[in-house]
């Protein structure tokens, strides 16, 4: 196992890998490999978007040890886990989603790692946990809505000046009838008036119709 | 700036914060308009964690709704007849070892009249004179008899489900049930997620729910528009011929949606009025 260049991150062969915050427990039915006694999990880019982001050569996508992450649309917490392992025990991640089917499973997840915490709630309306969750290093977002790119800037106030803000797009949540790439050119537009864009990603072909969009938010 | 958040009570001045109080835990608080940011610090982190997960187990178990329930049961219907189905064609294969003379179209009603009568008070209805059946041993015709008795139960298992799928929902959705009937209604609720979610649609589009995929089609490539989705199953479409049932499906659609908005809304029951106008118009 070596690191990769995307900071806490390993990879071997084709695969990457993230150290497990808490060994021995998977989350989904990831891998779990030894390596000199240290204990990763695989990074699986057909189920994360951010994995295949990095797996489809993003340099660099702003997460880092000791990072507060405000992820929108946390799921079960695929994602959010690994990003758990990568700002580790001295990070921390708040979870938001307003489906209690999936949120339910992402409280057991965080009852055993230190570092996540999950809210109830729906990212178009901030207001309702602007006082439940702290200013943040990186906001991230992945929820397949229509207006995405409205949701996304909304919690804009919560990422710190300089800090890293990341939208995974699907093109068909938008409109079913417009190529993808008229689609993520409409949200690239709509995101620089707010932000710097500083990486862009299509995910193809671990994720159909779908990109990454990294972006820095200005001093 | 004094503000209030989730963990405590705190006011900060030109980037300065300062804690006023901190709470011991999250009934401590009540929520504010406040705007103010808590900023980072990682002696916060722990009461975060625990405040909000207390805060979200409390909604999610508030958030178990009608609507749930009436998923479940109504999905425990689905998956009971497609059970049914398998186990059914085995205890036809089955049994037919035994008294291949017999049979019943209806699957429900094969597998009750096995599991309640014995091969000659079925052979009577039958002008069998000699079966093609080999009479089998106790111990061989208890193991087949154990698989009808299940299937029977499973039988009684799904309309016990279908009666207290119509209590619910008769309190809960009078109108739509009234005009749906128990399965049509419970499936557009369990298609959208809630009723809350079904008033929101146009008739238009109850009328296609249950068919999204020809209507992506459709959009994509031009194909012809679905004309009705889950709503085929009712009977005042299904039993219709084929060129009628288009013109059906809208009209029941228009009526659905009209029940919906009543249930919502805690409007009156027209329940009975609104199918009584569907059945009209297509004497
Ligand atoms: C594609 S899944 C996210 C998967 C997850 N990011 C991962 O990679 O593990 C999209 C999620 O967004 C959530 N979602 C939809 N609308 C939302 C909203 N308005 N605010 C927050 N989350 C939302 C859905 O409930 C769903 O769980």
């Amino acid at each position: 196992m070596k690191k990769s260049k995307i900071f806490e991150v390993y990879e071997r062969r084709r695969d990457i890998y993230t150290k497990n915050l808490t060994p021995g427990k998977r989350v989904y039915d990831e891998w779990l490999v030894k390596d000199a006694n240290i204990e990763y999990r695989r990074w699986d880019p057909e189920k994360s978007k951010l994995a295949a982001s990095i797996l489809k050569g993003t340099p660099n996508t702003g997460i880092r040890k000791g990072d507060v992450v405000l992820y929108l649309g946390c799921s079960t917490g695929t994602t959010p886990s690994h990003v758990s392992d990568i700002i580790g025990k001295d990070g921390f991640l708040f979870g938001i989603d307003p489906a209690p089917r999936v949120l339910r499973e992402f409280v057991f997840l965080c009852e055993k790692r230190k570092n996540m915490t999950a809210l109830l709630e729906d990212a178009n309306h901030p207001e309702n946990y602007a006082d439940k969750i702290c200013e943040v290093d990186v906001l991230y977002q992945d929820i397949a809505q229509r207006n995405q790119a409205e949701i996304f800037i909304k919690n804009l106030r919560f990422l710190k000046k300089g800090g890293y803000a990341l939208i995974a797009v699907k093109a068909r949540s938008v409109d079913v009838t417009k190529k993808p790439k008229q689609i993520f050119n409409q949200v690239r537009e709509e995101l620089e008036k707010h932000l710097t864009i500083i990486d862009y990603r299509i995910l193809d072909p671990f994720e159909k119709d779908h990109c990454m969009f990294i972006c820095k938010k200005n001093n | 700036m004094h503000f209030t958040h989730l963990i405590g009570e705190f006011s900060l001045e030109k980037g300065n914060l300062k804690e006023l109080k901190l709470y011991k835990d999250a009934a401590q608080y009540k929520s504010t308009e406040s705007k103010e940011v808590l900023p980072k610090d990682s002696k916060y982190f722990s009461k975060l964690r625990d405040f909000n997960l207390q805060l979200t187990k409390i909604k999610i178990r508030e958030s178990v709704n009608e609507d749930n329930l009436i998923c479940q049961a109504i999905n425990t219907v689905a998956e009971t007849d497609k059970v049914l189905n398998t186990l059914v064609k085995r205890l036809r294969e089955w049994y037919a070892l035994y008294n291949p003379e017999f049979s019943v179209a209806n699957n429900e009603k094969y597998a009750e009249l096995v599991a309640r009568k014995s091969k000659q008070q079925l052979l009577k209805e039958t002008n069998v004179k000699v079966s093609m059946g080999k009479d089998l041993p106790k111990k061989d015709l208890d193991a087949m008899m154990n698989l009808a008795k299940k299937i029977d139960s499973l039988v009684q298992l799904k309309n016990e489900t279908l009666d207290y799928l119509e209590d619910i929902m008769k309190i809960y959705c009078p109108n739509l049930t009234e005009v749906a009937g128990v399965t049509v209604g419970a499936k557009l609720i369990e298609h959208t997620g809630s009723l809350r979610k079904l008033v929101m649609f146009p008739a238009s589009t109850i009328q296609i729910l249950g068919a999204e995929k020809a209507l992506f089609r459709h959009l994509k490539t031009g194909a012809r528009p679905p004309r009705h989705g889950l709503i085929l199953q009712h009977i005042f479409v299904s039993s219709a011929p084929q060129k009628e049932r288009g013109r059906r499906a809208r009209a029941l659609a228009d009526k659905l949606s009209m029940a919906v908005k009543l249930d919502f809304f805690k409007g009156e029951f027209l329940g009975k009025k609104l199918k009584k106008q569907l059945e009209e118009k297509f004497k």
